[in-house]
């Protein structure tokens, strides 16, 4: 499933065609990879009035080896963090504007622009407020406008939530967010343990991954599995073979359960009990398609999407919850919305009710994980190219991919690499999230 | 009593070809001749093929039908000849007994000597019965008679009656089903050497008046009895009476019961019923 | 050596579903299904680069060139190489036999776990070449003039060209394991009616069995099929009834491709351990092999059924264990043929059987048959000869884990050549 639009664009004379027809120039994004440092060159970091972070990013940024001196002027950078939490009003943006337009035009190839900034409903002024809003509409704009693979997000931390800015911002900045652009992620407070190794945060944990048998499930498998988790892979009996395979190849376990039964959630905790023990990391992945326009869609399209994509997922979060002691502290939950849930999708009204509906449910749950120490949140992929959309007419196909910032579609691995970030005990600060995966697609924007 | 030792084996084919050409115009006695053979010692590559065709384990010992073997072209040598009063071709196996005094080594040298015997009466013709006995070392180890039916053929004056009957018990129990294919009697010649057109093919065994070939009696015998391998004493008397043909191919049953002293045996037709084969199997006392 | 015995615990078990001969399985070898079940089993309890004690595998129809043929699944496996394995035959018990194996060493302490296992195709069966063809080629290759070879080349005929398919047949009958079976059915007037009803039940029960998901953590797909496909959930008695009967002749032959086992592509798995390992690994212990008795009978000569050997093993089992028939919970009677199981039942229950055949001055008596096959067995399932053991086992072990505590289940698996292989498990 290579892309061949993107490789084409970067050949040579490729380049050259694309350049003076003006087309669009998808770049190779950079993914993360074990042992890869977290950026390959300078970083800058900079701040809009008297920020608070700078300690904070200078000292994830120092410990991750990266030189934050801005680098020399003939330096491309891998990164520009832009500490906004100072802001006063709105006549300090020009700082911000001041401070990014020289640093973008110095960006390399697959760059990070992050801007760290306060929630604007916890502004104490209403100019603050307006201020702070801003940055939203600046980071969205300046993500459309960067190529060659560069991000721009924003991360909202409030001032109680300094200790959970690590983790994110490991995230944004390292190749694991490849396929994340404008977004907006708003940290909370909370407990975050010391201490995670960066190229195995999941050491020790037991994660369910369900759907895993192929596409995104399966890939997810495999990223929780190299980030050091015990995966136990779990999709209908019917796909047992492939789900063994992948079970097998992650050194994980296998179960075959059809999540919609009635026991699925007390049989799933009773044998996470036995086995692990107890669980860490629940992610729900397993989904259904039946799409059909509104109005030929019969009941059992309707049902059947209901029942596999949000109501297992409400009965077996439910059933963890329940089983005394199998959710261990600061579990993970993780559940795979939808762009269609965000921004709903022809011919897929139950599909995108279910999608949204999950995202109802992650946020509904978060004060309750929260109070347990644990976090809940969704994941929403936009085109993500799989074997399902390598059979898609090759005009939609190729529309999916293009309408993003990034111009071309992810991959499961971008899905798979925020859902294990997501679940690593540093995202202590990440709940009630619905983190897209999209390359700041048009759709739902 | 003439005695005459011979120093090879007699070819077979020459002899039954021989026995076909000189088969008009006998008549008389029995000669009172001896056929004998010294120092005879199976054949492995024989006895491996033998055993394979009979279904006998391959062994050190020699399977209590393969004696015959040795001493049949002897046999046929002696009927052969013009002297012997019965035409070969036509005659007909119908009973063969064996007493096996104890197991033979299949490395032993073996004294052959064979007779014809007890010109009989029968309702069809007369019966002669080919003798054959074998000794190892001045002892005589096995002793075999086969009753031949000359059908048509008469007895000289005074002769007793045929005695061709083997009394078995009822025999309802089926222990095998063999499938007999066509070339079960071309298979067995080779490696018996017992070549008589009747069984090697339909065409040469409608000439001597079968609808189709039939299957060699002693390897039913012999198959009969390699299905009770393991089961008998080394020291036994085998007593069999070749009733219907076995025409090929066939599909036939054996029926197995043990009796006192040993078992009794059939092999019949699967859906005609026919009888091919009645016998006994009694160990020596 | 060690003191005293322990029992050995069945963790869990693995088959793929099993396809109807020159189906789903048409063209995957014994290998390929007991590397894929093996991998399924890895699977699901985790064993992935694991050394387990051994496994014990085996084919009654096997490739002259799947001469170790269990090593060579072992080996392509995700099991850690380092893992011994051998291979077993013993007919259709070779899967049962295995697993009494495998606990047997576990038992006596030689080993903390080991797999055993089984496998069968008759749609990759074997086929030879014409003895005398093969006799030929045999001194062919060890000719070593050309004149040598011209002579064995000359004894080629073309009869010798066509192959010899292995039938299924016993070796000294000459009768099929269903003319056998039609003869018992005979002697112990098992009428049709009853064999249909059989096969009905063994139909429903698995039917219901997969339905409510019983077979979800038993079972992994395999080349597509999720579900094995001789299992028939919508036939009834007057579908059955309308089959011709295939197996004897005349008005006694009752005996139809419904109520018999047609011929069966599959494998299975069943992981066994020490309670200690199972306990060290965090994996569950659905039950215990208790005891197991082989047995074998005199088909040939002897008078005796070629299927009904089990019926003599079961006895001696239960007096060695002070048991009575009607002390289990669950019994398995693998459905070799519906009226082999009849015939195995009626001959406990017969008082002159018992005391003349088994020595037994009374009968061992009647089961209660509401407890027999409840999931089903080789009758919807089919019957991949070498490979029903270890489902057996498996559906067993997890039937009385699921019953509780102290439940009790009997395993009577027959055999070709007249043998016969029963164990008890117990939960």
């Amino acid at each position: 499933m290579s892309d061949w639009y993107r490789d084409f664009a970067n050949s040579g004379l490729g380049t050259t065609i694309t350049r003076q027809l003006g087309l669009p120039r998808p770049a190779v994004l950079r993914r993360y990879e074990p042992g890869q440092p977290l950026l390959t060159g300078p970083g800058l970091v900079g701040a809009a009035g008297e920020g608070r972070l700078r300690d904070v990013v200078s000292g994830v940024l120092a410990a991750a080896g990266v030189r934050v001196d801005g680098g020399t002027d003939d330096e491309r950078l891998s990164a520009v963090v832009l500490d906004a939490t100072g802001l006063t009003g709105p006549a300090q943006l020009a700082a911000v504007h001041e401070l990014l337009a020289p640093a973008v035009r110095r960006l390399g190839p697959s760059a990070r622009v992050l801007v760290l900034a306060e929630p604007p409903a916890d502004a104490p002024t209403v100019a603050q407020a307006a201020a702070r809003q801003a940055l939203e509409g600046l980071v969205r704009s300046v993500a459309k406008e960067l190529r060659n693979g560069a991000t721009a997000n924003l991360v909202l931390v409030p001032s109680d939530a300094e200790a959970a800015l690590a983790s994110p911002l490991r995230f944004f900045l390292s190749g694991r967010s490849a396929y994340v652009d404008g977004q907006v992620l708003t940290l909370a407070a909370a407990e975050v343990p010391a201490g995670d190794d960066p190229d195995r945060p999941l050491v020790g944990k037991v994660a369910v991954v369900t759907g895993a048998a192929r596409g995104i499930g399966a890939a997810i498998a495999r990223v929780m599995a190299r980030d050091g988790a015990h995966v136990v892979a779990v999709d209908v009996p019917a796909a047992g073979e492939s789900l063994a395979q992948v079970a097998n190849a992650v050194g994980g376990t296998a179960v075959a359960l059809d999540l919609t039964a009635p026991d699925a959630g007390p049989r799933l905790a009773r044998q996470l009990q036995a086995r692990h023990g107890g669980l860490d990391v629940v992610v729900h992945n397993a989904g259904i398609t039946r799409d059909k326009l509104l109005v030929n869609m019969d009941a059992d399209r309707w049902n059947a999407v209901m029942a596999v994509n949000l109501q297992a997922q409400l009965d077996v979060t439910q059933a963890l919850l329940d089983a005394d002691g199998v959710l261990r502290p600061g579990a993970r939950v993780v559940s795979v919305s939808s762009q269609s849930g965000i921004a709903g999708n022809r011919g897929q009204t139950n599909y995108a009710a279910s999608k949204a509906g999950i995202i109802g449910m992650v946020r509904a749950w978060a004060p309750e994980f929260a109070a347990r120490g644990a976090t809940i949140n969704a994941v929403a992929p936009g085109f993500i190219v799989t074997e399902m959309t390598a059979t898609m007419p090759l005009g939609t196909r190729e529309v999916g991919s293009r309408i993003n910032s990034l111009q071309q579609g992810g991959l499961p691995v971008d899905v798979a690499e925020t859902i294990a970030w997501l679940a690593q005990p540093g995202s202590a600060g990440v709940n009630g999230q619905v983190v897209r995966v999209c390359g700041q697609s048009v759709l739902g924007a | 009593m003439v005695r005459t030792v011979l120093s090879e084996t007699p070819a077979l084919p020459a002899l039954f070809a021989r026995a076909t050409l000189s088969a008009r115009g006998r008549g008389g006695d029995l000669p009172d001749t001896r056929l004998a053979r010294e120092g005879v010692v199976a054949d492995p590559a024989q006895l491996a093929g033998y055993a394979r065709v009979c279904r006998f384990p391959l062994g050190d010992t020699l399977p209590v039908t393969f004696p015959h073997l040795l001493a049949f072209p002897l046999q046929v040598a002696l009927m052969a000849d013009r002297a012997f009063p019965l035409a070969l071709p036509g005659l007909v196996h119908v009973r063969n007994r064996i007493e096996a005094v104890r197991s033979i080594g299949v490395g032993e040298a073996l004294d052959l000597e064979v007779w014809a015997e007890r010109f009989a009466r029968h309702r069809g013709g007369a019966t002669v019965d080919l003798r054959a006995s074998v000794s190892a070392g001045g002892e005589e180890v096995w002793r075999g008679r086969s009753t031949y039916l000359a059908r048509g053929a008469q007895a000289p004056e005074g002769a007793p009656d045929a005695d061709v009957d083997v009394e078995v018990g009822v025999l309802d129990r089926i222990a095998a089903q063999w499938q007999v294919h066509d070339d079960a009697g071309r298979r067995y010649a080779k490696v018996s050497g017992d070549v008589n057109p009747i069984h090697l093919s339909g065409l040469t065994a409608k000439a001597f008046g079968f609808k189709r070939a039939i299957a060699h009696g002693m390897w039913v015998k012999a198959r009969a009895l390699a299905a009770l391998s393991g089961r008998l004493p080394d020291a036994v008397d085998v007593d069999v009476a070749f009733r219907k043909p076995l025409l090929l191919p066939s599909t036939v049953l054996l029926a197995t019961e043990q009796v006192e002293g040993g078992w009794d045996l059939a092999v019949r037709n699967a859906s005609a019923g026919t009888e091919h084969l009645l016998g006994t199997v009694r160990a020596r006392r | 050596m060690p003191a005293q015995f322990r029992k050995a615990a069945i963790v869990g078990g693995n088959r793929i579903p099993f396809a109807r001969a020159n189906g789903a399985y048409a063209r995957a070898g014994n290998q390929d299904m007991l590397t894929a079940t093996l991998d399924g089993l890895v699977a699901r309890f985790g064993l992935q680069g694991q050394t387990v004690g051994e496994v014990a595998a085996g084919a009654v129809l096997k490739h002259s060139r799947d001469f170790n043929l269990t090593r060579e699944s072992v080996l392509g496996s995700r099991l850690s190489a380092a893992t011994p394995s051998y291979d077993v035959q013993q007919a259709c018990g070779t899967g049962l036999e295995t697993a009494v194996l495998v606990a047997n060493k576990i038992a006596l302490g030689q080993i903390e776990c080991g797999i055993a296992g089984g496998v069968d195709t008759a749609s990759d069966a074997p086929i030879a070449v014409n003895e005398d063809l093969r006799r030929m080629l045999i001194s062919l290759g060890s000719a070593k003039t050309v004149q040598q070879r011209l002579k064995a080349l000359s004894g080629i005929r073309p009869g010798q060209l066509l192959p010899e398919v292995p039938r299924n047949v016993e070796p000294r009958t000459g009768l099929s394991m269903g003319e056998h079976a039609a003869i018992t059915a005979r002697e112990w007037e098992i009428g049709r009616e009853e064999q249909d009803q059989l096969a009905l039940r063994s139909h429903q029960n698995l039917a219901a069995a997969y339905d409510r998901g019983f077979f979800d953590d038993l079972v992994t797909p395999f080349l597509g099929l999720t579900r094995d496909d001789n299992l028939r959930p919508d036939t009834s008695l007057e579908k059955l009834a309308t089959l011709r009967p295939v197996f004897g002749a005349g008005e006694s032959a009752t005996m139809t491709a419904g109520n018999s086992t047609p011929l069966t592509d599959g494998a299975s798995a069943v992981l066994l351990a020490s309670d200690e390992w199972a306990a060290a690994h965090d994996l569950p212990v659905l039950a215990h092999l208790v005891d197991a008795q082989t047995a074998a009978v005199d088909h040939v000569h002897g008078g005796e059924g070629l299927l009904m050997a089990p019926v003599h093993a079961v006895p001696v089992l239960l007096a060695r264990n002070g048991l009575t028939l009607q002390d289990f919970d669950f019994y398995e009677v693998h459905e070799a043929f519906a009226s082999t199981v009849l015939a195995t039942l009626r001959a406990w229950e017969n008082p002159g059987y018992c005391k003349e055949r088994l020595g037994l001055d009374t009968p061992l008596g009647p089961i209660d048959r509401s407890r027999l096959n409840v999931h089903g067995s080789s009758l919807a399932t089919g019957h991949p000869f070498a490979a029903t053991g270890g489902r057996i086992v498996a559906t067993l072990a997890k039937t009385l884990s699921e019953a509780g505590p102290g439940k009790r289940g009997l395993i009577s698996v027959c055999a070709a050549g007249g043998q016969g292989v029963v164990a008890v498990l117990e939960s």
